[in-house]
């Protein structure tokens, strides 16, 4: 679509142009609807209908925008202006959706749509700790805007109204970037990464994703066998099965790389079945391991059996909702009274909501403790290094830096000692097996 | 006090954040140059500044075990500001990098969207510096100069955020706001330079403005007097 949109503003060949007059007002760089409908069918030899039919589509992605009329976001093929909007990335969190909303309540002085107006409400709740600034935020970003021109600052609210119509449509509008019965809602957006899956021209996706991407990498470089080499030793070159008894589920002193790995992410954490008992071990000193149990309900409902899932669905009540209950789970009401909504009409996502709840918590709150705690701390000392096994040294071969050289490093080392390096793997392999088979 | 010097300079911030996002908000439409990359730059440099002040002036305050309750939520209730106010600064400046990628001011085939928007960014950024005028002294490819330093500004900002929630123990949901919804329609929006912070900032000289108004002010008087003088004379004489 962006080639589409690029061709469209091409001065040579592109849609004529036309000034838009407001009053006294003159702004530029403004068109019909039937420019852009006569433009594409003669552009792209296609019939009146179809034009219409794409031109709609441009407008609903929010590419180009209506000057009048802007609530609805529709190609009419008459005197109508439109303007092109620059498409930028929807990472948009709650807390720029209580800014925008706050500045659309000063400027209209409190007279917002009823659903923009339940949003407002709604998200005064959600964020109230950080109320106080989204107040500051819009009354100083709407004095920023005041220092332009009276001109460029009808288009930028021009701009953010449809911008917002797009990316937020009202309740019951045709929603362009309509997503399945999934978690959408993150209440934690640094770098949220949703899209649609239609193109944008600034491959903002790739961007975010390469950038949290390249993160991962460099975090897990010095963890990754194949990359930096294992300790004690690559079990498939030199036949030696240490590393696997000594990284094993449960075993009672872990390695240092693995207790380190714990904190690189809470999901890490969870799923390493020793670090798992380690936690809820910790979270039973604090009096709330039964987040985690919940949490673990939770997930076993999510991907269990289907016929299976009302009567866990009547053992997750009975354990953790009902009040007064053994392993009560503190979740707010609002929550809670949807989630026993909910319960009346089982599926497999109903405990979401509170499965989400639940999982911020203890990722917020109990893990960084746990982080600092000394339970954590004492692991990380206990934690062993594990010794390299040795190598007889022949006199033809080069010392390798661990007994199990991992293919990215002998990628490097090049082409002049391509040849010992080939005489020397299989050699260094021979050599492991003799002096296991001397031990 | 020190609750009024966190304050002030947390609006400080909070200015200069919302200029910022003004100024990114222009990036690819047909009023972007290579002054308001500039102005992009000199404004980040400015809230950086500022944040680090504030991170600093903050956590001697809640490092301080001797102050009363009501400070210390007071306090915590600052920091919670801060920190979201960071956030929507790193939210900005990877948008910036993400558009300042896209639309490259040099290269051959400039293809800048056309947005309808013709005038500069010049009072918004003087508003962002707390300066009357604002300089443009950098060379012509600030645009591509400046995307490196922006990578390694995000980066520094992200690593600043992750050391701030690790060493800073305030939890969100015991920090309750102040103000109730609505609460931003009751305070008149006042244009012009706020001068709350410019308590530790240099301040511009504003000599040159004030004698440009001077001059304005003398002619108009002069000229209201010719025409009393002028309206004396047609009466004495008819």
């Amino acid at each position: 679509m962006e080639r589409v949109i690029l061709a469209m503003q091409d001065p040579n060949v592109g849609i004529k142009m036309r000034n838009q007059r407001l009053l006294i007002t003159v702004i530029p760089h403004a068109m019909t609807g039937n420019d852009i409908v006569e433009w594409l069918i003669q552009r792209f030899s296609i019939t009146e209908e179809e034009a219409l039919h794409l031109g709609n589509l441009i407008v609903k992605y929010g590419y180009i925008y209506p000057l009048k009329d802007a609530k609805t976001l529709v190609l009419k093929a008459d005197e109508s202006p439109y303007r092109f909007q620059v498409m930028k990335s929807p990472t948009i969190s709650n807390l720029i959706t209580a800014i925008y909303l706050a500045k659309k309540n000063i400027r209209k002085q409190g007279d917002l749509i009823d659903y923009e107006r339940d949003a407002y409400n709604l998200l005064h709740k959600r964020i109230n700790h950080t109320w106080d600034f989204v107040v500051m935020q819009a009354r100083e970003q709407l004095r920023a805007s005041k220092q332009r021109r009276k001109a460029d600052r009808i288009v930028l609210d021009c701009q953010e109204q449809a911008y917002w119509l797009v990316n937020r449509p009202p309740p019951g509008a045709f929603d362009v970037l309509e997503r399945g019965p999934e978690r959408g809602n993150c209440l934690n957006s640094r770098v949220q990464m949703r899209g649609p899956s239609v193109a944008y021209i600034f491959n903002n996706e790739t961007f975010a994703f390469s950038g949290s991407f390249f993160k991962h990498c460099e975090q897990y470089q010095v963890h990754d066998p194949i990359m930096s080499g294992c300790l004690p030793s690559n079990p498939w070159i030199t036949d030696d099965t240490m590393y696997w008894t000594m990284n094993a589920d449960l075993v009672a002193t872990p390695t240092k790389m693995r207790v380190e790995r714990w904190a690189f992410s809470f999901m890490e954490l969870i799923r390493d079945p020793l670090g798992h008992n380690e936690f809820v071990h910790f979270l039973e000193k604090e009096f709330s391991a039964e987040n985690l149990s919940f949490w673990e309900a939770c997930e076993d409902v999510r991907y269990g059996e289907y016929s299976k899932i009302p009567e866990k669905l009547e053992n997750i009540y009975q354990q953790f909702l009902v009040p007064g209950a053994s392993k009560w789970v503190n979740i707010d009401s609002k929550t809670m009274d949807r989630t026993l909504q909910g319960i009346k009409a089982p599926h497999r996502y109903v405990m979401d909501d509170a499965q989400m709840h639940i999982y911020f918590l203890m990722k917020k709150d109990s893990y960084p403790r746990y982080l600092k705690s000394d339970l954590y701390k004492n692991m990380l000392a206990k934690a062993i290094v594990p010794q390299e096994t040795k190598k007889s040294v022949f006199p033809f071969m080069r010392r390798q830096r661990h007994s199990s050289p991992s293919p990215a490093l002998t990628a490097h080392s090049g082409e002049d000692d391509g040849k010992s390096k080939s005489a020397g793997s299989p050699g260094g392999a021979v050599a492991a097996t003799i002096t296991q088979v001397e031990e | 006090m020190g609750k009024e010097e966190c304050r002030a300079l947390l609006e400080a911030l909070n200015k200069v954040a919302a200029c910022y996002r003004h100024l990114v908000v222009t990036i690819g439409g047909t009023s972007d140059s290579q002054n308001l990359r500039e102005e992009l730059k000199k404004t980040r440099k400015k809230a950086q500044d500022l944040a680090v002040a504030n991170r600093n002036k903050l956590t001697v305050f809640l490092k301080d075990k001797t102050i009363s309750k009501d400070d210390r939520v007071e306090y915590e209730r600052l920091w919670v500001i801060f920190t979201t106010c960071m956030e929507i600064l790193e939210v900005d400046m990877r948008k910036a990098l993400e558009m300042g990628q896209e639309f490259q001011l040099n290269a051959p085939k400039r293809n800048l969207i056309q947005t309808g928007m013709s005038g500069g960014t010049t009072g918004v950024a003087a508003r962002a510096m707390s300066a009357q005028n604002m300089k443009y002294e950098a060379d012509s490819n600030i645009d591509v100069v400046d995307l490196k330093d922006l990578e390694n500004e995000i980066n520094q900002v992200g690593e600043m955020m992750m050391e701030m929630e690790m060493k800073v123990n305030v939890p969100n949901w015991t920090v309750e706001a102040k103000q109730d919804p609505g609460a931003e329609l009751q305070s008149t929006i006042s244009v012009g330079a706020s001068s709350v912070g410019m308590i530790s900032l240099n301040e511009q000289n504003k000599s040159v403005c004030d004698i440009t108004r001077l001059l304005a002010g003398i002619i108009f008087t002069a000229v209201l007097i010719i025409a009393v003088v002028l309206a004396v004379l047609v009466i004495q004489l008819s």
